[in-house]
């Protein structure tokens, strides 16, 4: 058909607005597929490693290790594989600690990326993350606990794909902490203490009822991890469930966005070529003819927005996998990693929707008969909506009814820039939220309310006074509705918990109830007042607690007792603690189990601040880009559509600015308006969301507004309206005299 | 006959009002004839033109064209009809502006099995050697060539032409008379052609006179006159 070459002239002529719409539809693409590339990436390589390699359904830590034939007995009589492994913390310096392993066969067996498997004495492997963050490579020589060995190569263990040292850890940070693995030979040799663990795996991946208990009446138990419980396992895979709904979310709103866009320069295309089709229906040409080369439009919107949004998501889901694998240690295992249907949804997806819908806006249009199409609309328009028939419309000047005029015949105009802004704004208020987070995150967790610098944690409940200043507690695993808790039992007057809510200290509160943490009352969906139950999960003994207060700990769900209250619950001495806060760097190690150093949590927060800066940078970026977008292309139609009164005005003498006022400004109070709309509304959102995360993620968020996230959000968001309104004056200006003769004529 | 009109009625409901702009209009046209349409403004003759190139319906009576009844026709039966007889020639010349002055006749040559040569289209029109512009580039008498050789190349039995020189000044609109007079002995083409200039029928075969939607006269000419000797007013 050679009315097909109308459609590139046509966009040509256009060029602007077309690839407005393209570049939208384009980001859309590009952000679904970058980001299900990188999480199915992710998620393959997860399932693959976790099935080849063996990885551990729960790993448990007793006094005594069982004898062998005693861990045959258990494989039998649950079906299980068992295998011992030990380990060593090494300081590798002042503050990097390097856990080595001895290499095991049947369960969380190591996979070796670069270099070769350690075989004979003085040979180690690590992770790659961590010799990157440290300055070694294979080939060089370390000195641990006195020993010098040599890095063989680059090793994964699917036990530690979030490389943190303690359950308890929030980030992971190679340049402090890393895994690597060795033989037995060479862990016996390096001097230190040597601890064990006993892993197990079973075809099932789930954890035997009676396991627990059998274990623990055979050796007492320290400690027993099950998959689900286990960080190191488990966040990544809460990662992927929880980028799930990112990944579709807001692709599908700026999709949502697009199509709107497109549809309504599909419909504004018919219009103008309205006495055209008219022609063409009383040439002889049919409806499915005419249809098909209007459908050309969305083909050529359509291909080449989602080409370009799978190529250029293609490339970028390569530098997110990498930052990815700076979080999670997963082998690459096999060449193509991510699932080929992100591709195909990517590029269906929004071509049938797209289709769908231009062809239900075509239908409607073929439906005029031509006659009616060839005649001048001018008929139709010029009937007043009731709202124009109200009073005070028709109060003041006629400019300012030429206004009012403007915003009620353009709905649809007026509703997409709402929408437009309220979407910038609400991306944007996400990212500054975001950004000033994790700062308060860290200083009120760790800094205003956790005022120690060190926890010690012993193997065996203690029960000698304290010496120096320390503030002993008991900390302990309970359940509360099925849900594990961790329950802090402290004194009321300890300098080294200030239990903060709101700059008001709720310690004294603790003589009336519990203080929980935020993530706790989040997934419990509790506050002051109510009552919850614990569960000792080693009797199921039970306790009735009234909550008398939230504290902004943002980081896990706990909840703080008075001290005695808790060992009368657990049934330990009415002394007897399993930690102790204090200021002073511990020197004695004997019975102690782990220490925690407050600073490198705070530094290992610290260093991953960079990435969440960049990825807030770039989603402000996203978010005026997608808002300059939407905004120049709805504010080119309405010159467009009024370039005739437009015209007048400037035969009339109106000067271009006068003009661009009379017609743009028009809707500078809807911008305001959605903006600060959307501010309470983002709030509200980014709230509710990490509340229905904080189950898996264990913290969050503080998601209030501070005042000057409002102003720097009022100032990009203004100057993306004013970088728009730019944009289309330049288009007013090109308006022509001569267009408000000629639209009369016919 | 080729087309014959029989006491077709047709109400326009124009809000409350009702208006009849054709009243049992009756019309018989022969074969490869040229049919002048007069009356004033308002009096029926678009409506009348419209209903026999079929594309606006009419409430009573009956329209025969080439053959076919066309109130018995469905919307896409109707289309067909106009595809394969009927050529429109608009006082807007309504070309496709993107299109070339020989892509906008390609538009109309695509809707034939058997169409006419191109180029020689364009030659008897006189914008052969104007094939590659675009209508912006044209004067108005060139895009009303252009448009006749749009609604002629499919080789239609009928040219359908609502004020075809209305925008145009007497030379010009002389020319366009001219050409549509040789169509009609070349190919024999029947030319229905409305105009409020009296002067346009002493060239015709046939004039009809319409007043408030009613045929008032109809006559025939013995010896039609020359264009260039059309009385303009
Ligand atoms: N779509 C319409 N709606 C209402 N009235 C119409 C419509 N089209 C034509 N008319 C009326 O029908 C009558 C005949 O119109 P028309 O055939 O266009 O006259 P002419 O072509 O002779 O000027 C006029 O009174 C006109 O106002
Ligand atoms: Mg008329």
């Amino acid at each position: 058909m050679i009315l097909r070459k109308t459609i590139p002239r046509t966009i040509k002529e256009k060029k602007f607005q077309y690839a407005g719409v393209i570049i939208l539809l384009m980001l859309a693409v590009m952000l679904y597929v970058s980001l299900s590339m990188a999480i199915t990436t992710l998620e393959e390589r997860n399932v693959a490693f976790k099935q080849d390699y063996k990885q551990e359904t729960f790993h448990w830590m007793s006094s005594q290790p069982l004898s062998g034939a005693e861990m045959s007995e258990l494989e039998k009589k649950y079906d299980l594989t068992l295998e011992e492994r030990s380990y060593q913390d090494i300081n590798t310096d002042d503050t990097t600690t390097l856990r080595l392993f001895n290499k095991t066969e049947e369960v969380n067996i190591p996979y070796i990326s670069e270099g070769e498997m350690p075989q004979q004495l003085g040979e180690v492997a690590i992770a790659k993350t961590f010799g990157d963050k440290n300055g070694i490579s294979i080939g060089d020589t370390i000195s641990i606990g006195g020993t010098e060995v040599m890095v063989t190569g680059y090793v994964f263990l699917p036990d530690y794909i979030y490389m943190i040292e303690q359950q308890t850890d929030l980030l992971s940070d190679p340049s402090q902490f890393g895994v690597g693995v060795t033989t037995s030979e060479t862990l016996e040799a390096v001097k230190g203490t040597e601890q064990h663990q006993t892993l197990g795996w079973n075809t099932s991946n789930e954890v035997p009822d009676e396991l627990r208990s059998e274990v623990n009446n055979r050796s007492t138990l320290l400690q027993f991890v099950g998959h689900d419980d286990n960080a190191r396992i488990e966040f990544v895979e809460s990662e992927i469930e929880g980028a799930g709904s990112l990944i579709t979310t807001l692709p599908l709103i700026i999709l949502a966005l697009s199509l709107a866009m497109v549809l309504l320069l599909l419909k504004r295309r018919l219009e103008l070529q309205r006495k055209e089709i008219g022609t063409l229906m009383a040439l002889g040409y049919r409806k499915s003819e005419l249809r098909r080369n209007y459908l050309g439009y969305a083909y050529v919107i359509g291909l080449t927005g989602t080409i370009l949004g799978i190529i250029v998501g293609a490339a970028l889901s390569l530098p997110l996998s990498d930052l990815y694998a700076n979080y999670f240690n997963l082998p690459a295992l096999s060449r193509f990693d991510f699932d080929p249907m992100v591709l195909v949804i990517g590029f269906i997806i929004p071509l049938v929707l797209l289709l769908i819908l231009t062809t239900f806006v075509i239908n409607r249009r073929l439906k005029t008969e031509p006659l009616t199409l060839l005649r001048p609309k001018e008929i139709s328009s010029g009937k007043k909506s009731w709202f124009e028939k109200l009073p005070w419309f028709n109060k003041g000047g006629f400019i300012r009814r030429f206004r009012l005029r403007l915003l009620v015949r353009s709905k649809a105009r007026s509703f997409y820039i709402f929408l437009g802004v309220m979407f910038s704004t609400v991306l944007l208020v996400f990212g500054l939220i975001t950004f000033n987070s994790m700062d308060r995150l860290v200083e009120t967790t760790y800094e205003d309310i956790q005022t120690y610098d060190y926890a010690v944690h012993y193997s065996s409940l203690q029960t000698d006074p304290t010496s120096g200043g320390g503030s002993p507690y008991t900390m302990a695993e309970v359940k509360v509705e099925g849900e594990k808790v961790s329950l802090y039992g402290v004194e009321p007057d300890t300098d080294f918990l200030k239990l903060i809510s709101d700059g008001e200290l709720l310690n004294e509160r603790l003589n009336d109830g519990a203080v929980v943490s935020r993530p706790f009352a989040a997934i419990h969906g509790v506050k002051d007042g109510d009552s919850i139950t614990l569960t000792n999960s080693f009797n199921d003994d039970e306790k009735k607690v009234e909550i008398a207060g939230v504290a902004d700990v943002f980081i896990g769900s706990s909840l703080y007792l008075p001290h005695e209250e808790v060992n009368a619950f657990l049934s330990y001495p009415e002394d007897a603690y399993t930690s102790v806060w204090q200021d002073e760097k511990p020197t004695q190690t004997d019975n102690v189990f782990l220490i925690e150093d407050k600073q490198k949590v705070i530094d290992s927060f610290e260093s991953t601040s960079g990435a969440t800066r960049n990825s807030v940078i770039g989603m402000s970026v996203f978010a005026v880009l997608i808002g300059v977008i939407v905004l120049t292309l709805l504010t080119n139609l309405i010159v467009e559509e009024n370039s005739p009164s437009i015209s007048l005005f400037k035969v009339m003498g109106y000067h271009d600015k006068e003009v661009s006022k009379l017609v743009l400004s028009v809707y500078t109070p809807i911008v305001f308006v959605s903006y600060f709309i959307s501010i309470p509304l983002a709030s509200v959102v980014l709230e509710q969301s990490m509340n229905s995360l904080v189950q898996q993620t264990g913290f969050i968020f503080p998601t209030d507004v501070a005042w000057w996230m409002v102003v720097i959000g009022f100032v990009v968001i203004g100057l993306t309206y004013w970088m728009s309104l730019a944009l289309s004056k330049r288009k007013l200006k090109n308006v022509s005299l001569e267009e408000a003769l000629k639209k009369q004529q016919d | 006959m080729s087309i014959l009109v029989q006491d077709v009625s047709k109400v326009y409901q124009s809000g409350e009002v009702q208006i009849l702009a054709l009243r049992k209009a009756s019309l018989e046209v022969p074969d490869h004839k040229v049919v002048a349409i007069l009356g004033p403004s308002g009096s029926g003759k678009s409506t009348l033109l419209n209903v026999i190139g079929g594309i606006d319906r009419y409430d009573l009576g009956s329209i025969t064209v080439a053959g076919e009844t066309l109130e018995a026709l469905k919307d896409s039966q109707l289309t067909e009809f106009r595809r394969k007889h009927a050529g429109f020639i608009f006082q807007q010349y309504n070309l496709i502006p993107t299109l070339t002055v020989e892509e906008n006749v390609e538009v109309g040559r695509e809707l034939s099995q058997n169409p006419l040569d191109m180029k020689e289209m364009l030659m008897k029109v006189g914008m052969w050697d104007k094939k590659d512009k675009f209508p912006s580039q044209l004067s108005g008498g060139e895009q009303q060539r252009v448009a006749i050789a749009r609604a002629l190349i499919k080789n239609p039995e009928f040219l359908l032409c609502d004020e075809p020189t209305g925008a145009l000044d007497e030379e010009t609109g002389k020319k366009i008379l001219k050409l549509l007079q040789f169509v009609n002995k070349t190919y024999g083409t029947t030319v229905l052609i409305i105009t409020h200039n009296q002067g346009i029928g002493e060239m015709a075969h046939k004039v009809i006179r319409m007043s408030s939607g009613e045929i008032v006269e109809a006559y025939e000419n013995e010896n039609p006159i020359a264009p260039e000797k059309v009385t303009w007013a």
